[in-house]
């Protein structure tokens, strides 16, 4: 790990860090996931589900949407707020057409996801500038305790 | 949050080495109040869909299949049957093909209207068994277009106004039609007691599960 050294690192890792420090990576790749666990467990033949006709086929449907959504906020992450509220509520639908949400696993991820993508937002400082910021706010607010630990 | 030094401006080692230290790397990042505004509802809408399913008032749809499951049931009564054989074909390479070359002889049911007492559904997942109950207290489970490709079925029946031998193609008690030239049989009526089913593949169009229960078991459907 050079960046202990204080060095600017360089290479793919490095790449794929700030491309993912632009979008809501975690929400998008667990919707996806989750559609994709839903998927696996509707494994059922075309023909039977060419028996049951449409009500079958929404069972595909929504599971191969969620991955989509789940790529699109990857993709295109200026449109989460869209691609996340379309996602929560396409994840809940699969626990009535497919296999209650994957048997509860992939619902669980496609919903984390979805709140996750709907919460991030792009460009914020760091979570440490923010604690530190927040208890400097504190330190402030309160200037004739004696502390040791805040900024002098 | 006075005596946490590990959060200390002057030990950031100690915290996550993440941060590039030369810029303040101000990167995207997920704010909890904000997901919460979705988590809360989420999170509550998902429990009324439980609650709900569990008492019985919403249907759920169930494909399930790739892997053999076992559907026993105390006694199923239908209105609208059908019976026919048939071939499951397997995805290409599947490694469960075995030296059946990747198919399965299967007999498809067909029930329109099924009415299920005691249903217990398990599938292997390899040393533990994913286990479904719904429909042992006073409510039934109810199921419409009842599809399933099974490779056993047993149980004492009783069918009303059966037809045996028709054309597969020819069935006309319930919605569904078979390929044509292949042996069927279709009763308006039947009624199944102790019902055990190895499926290779079953769908329903809509399946209400009043009591449902869903766990992890060492030993599947008895």
């Amino acid at each position: 790990m050079p960046d202990r050294a204080g060095r600017p690192r360089q290479g793919p890792w490095t790449a794929f860090r700030h491309w993912r420090g632009r979008r809501p990576f975690w929400g998008g790749l667990l919707l996806a996931l989750g559609g994709a666990e839903i998927l696996l467990t509707m494994k059922a033949s075309v023909k039977v589900i060419l028996h049951v006709g449409m009500q079958g086929l929404a069972g595909y449907l929504l599971p191969g949407l969620m991955v989509l959504l789940g790529l699109l906020i990857l993709f295109n992450p200026a449109q989460r707020l869209f691609y996340s509220i379309t996602g929560v509520l396409v994840t809940l639908g699969t626990w009535l057409t497919s296999n209650l949400g994957g048997f509860f696993v992939g619902l669980l991820l496609g919903g984390v996801g979805s709140c996750l993508a709907f919460g991030w937002l792009p460009d914020q400082e760091s979570r440490r500038e923010r604690r530190r910021r927040r208890r400097e706010a504190r330190a402030a607010r309160q200037p004739l305790e004696p502390r040791t630990d805040g900024p002098v | 949050m006075a005596s946490s030094t590990g959060n200390s401006p002057d030990g950031p080692e100690s915290t996550s080495p993440a941060e590039a230290p030369q810029t303040p790397a101000r990167r995207g990042r997920v704010r909890l109040r904000r997901a919460a505004v979705m988590a809360v509802p989420a999170t509550a809408i998902t429990a009324g869909l439980a609650i709900l399913t569990a008492q019985g008032a919403l249907g759920v749809q169930f494909a399930i299949s790739g892997m053999p499951f076992v559907v026993t049931a105390e006694e199923l009564r239908g209105e609208g049957f059908a019976q026919y054989g048939g071939l499951d074909n397997m995805a290409e390479d599947s490694p469960n093909a075995g030296d059946t070359g990747g198919q399965v002889l299967v007999v498809t049911s067909v029930v329109d209207k099924a009415t299920l007492d005691g249903l217990c559904q398990s599938v292997d997942l390899g040393g533990t068994n994913l286990l479904l109950k719904a429909g042992w207290g006073a409510d039934k489970v109810t199921a419409s277009h009842l599809t399933t490709d099974s490779t056993q079925l047993s149980g004492s029946g009783e069918f009303g106004n059966i037809e045996i031998g028709n054309d597969a193609s020819t069935l006309d008690k319930v919605d569904q039609k078979g390929p044509k030239g292949v042996f069927s049989q279709q009763a308006d009526t039947v009624v199944i007691k102790d019902l055990r089913q190895e499926n290779y593949a079953a769908t329903a169009a809509v399946f209400k599960l009043p009591g449902l229960k869903m766990s992890f078991s060492e030993s599947g459907c008895p």
